[in-house]
């Protein structure tokens, strides 16, 4: 286990977010999957974007966020 | 920290995306339409210069040719878009509810906040000609939002003219930035003050000529710079100007 705060990714392409601590698990990336884990083959999921075309951000949710949007994704 | 760079328009990023071939289901218009983009900024494979300024992430320079040109629908999420309608007419439709046209110094916000999809349509046989600018947002998955407005470049011509930000009759945006424009038919020589040294701001020539921080710029030339209190510009006949302010 590691104690370093879970980081969010942006997409350049179209401002998709990986946030380490949700994963992807519509591509079957589990919740916690670091940054560093996720194939560099992979794209962003909305847009197709390659991994290397994200940029890490360090900007807060909104209020109720991200647990409002998930509740609207049924299976993320 | 101070800084400064000029980015001349024949150094920018130049794409042109075709609605015909492998970009036909992103790009609209048919059958020979194509939009051509000139990026100041980091955009999809352009990164032979910046890879954004402050908060700004995309500066593109897209003129949508052809019948019909323009993006079809797909999806955004937190970045905010604004688009500064140059010539002819923009088509916008996004899932906020909005199906809005625009045209010369027309002007949108889009913020995608929690998702958002849009399209970007060029329904008229010339030209559309428009600056789009991409915004990292404050906080994310904020609610989406649009709001539009429209730059009276008469009346607000010889000073400058906050369109976008904090600041009375300008489009709010959730974000630390301010975009202005300044249209001058007349020797004008004035100073920007910035909103705080931890702030920048890029220069865009969108027509005619400027000196910026002592800088001669020509049309679609810009420069920009940070970690001070105030720019001097001046133009001296007819200039127009995009001043993009951000916090760094």
């Amino acid at each position: 286990m590691t104690s370093e705060p879970y980081k969010i990714w942006i997409c350049l392409g179209c401002g998709f977010l990986y946030d380490e601590r949700l994963g992807c698990p519509e591509e079957g990336i589990a919740p916690g999957t670091r940054w560093a884990d996720v194939p560099d083959t992979w794209c962003c999921f909305d847009c197709g974007t390659p991994k290397a075309r994200f940029e890490m951000v360090e900007i807060p949710y909104a209020p109720h966020q991200p647990e409002a949007s998930q509740a609207a994704r049924p299976g993320f | 920290m101070q800084g400064a760079f000029t980015l001349r328009a024949g150094e920018r990023g130049y794409s042109k995306l075709a609605s015909t071939g492998p970009t036909s289901s992103y790009v609209a218009g048919h059958p020979n339409a194509a939009i051509t983009r000139h990026s100041s900024f980091n955009f999809n494979d352009y990164q032979s210069g910046r890879a954004g300024f402050g908060r700004v992430r995309v500066f593109g320079d897209e003129v949508f040719s052809g019948s019909g040109c323009g993006y079809n629908m797909h999806a955004h999420h937190d970045f905010v878009i604004c688009a500064f309608v140059l010539d002819g007419q923009l088509t916008h439709i996004n899932t906020v509810g909005n199906i809005d046209q625009l045209s010369r110094n027309d002007y949108y916000v889009f913020s995608a906040g929690s998702g958002g999809k849009h399209s970007e349509l060029n329904l008229r046989g010339e030209d559309m000609n428009a600056i789009y600018i991409w915004f990292l947002p404050q906080q994310l998955y904020l609610p989406p939002s649009y709001h539009r407005s429209h730059f009276d470049a008469q009346a607000g011509r010889n000073r400058l003219v906050t369109l976008v930000g904090d600041a009375a009759g300008a489009l709010p945006i959730p974000q630390d930035v301010r975009v202005s424009r300044f249209v001058a038919d007349a020797p004008v020589a004035q100073t920007y003050r910035l909103i705080s040294p931890r702030h920048g701001v890029y220069a865009f020539v969108i027509d005619g000529a400027v000196k910026f921080d002592g800088t001669s710029l020509g049309r679609r030339d810009s420069a920009a710079v940070w970690g001070v209190d105030s720019v001097a510009y001046e133009a001296a006949g007819d200039a127009d100007v995009l001043f993009v302010e951000t916090v760094m």
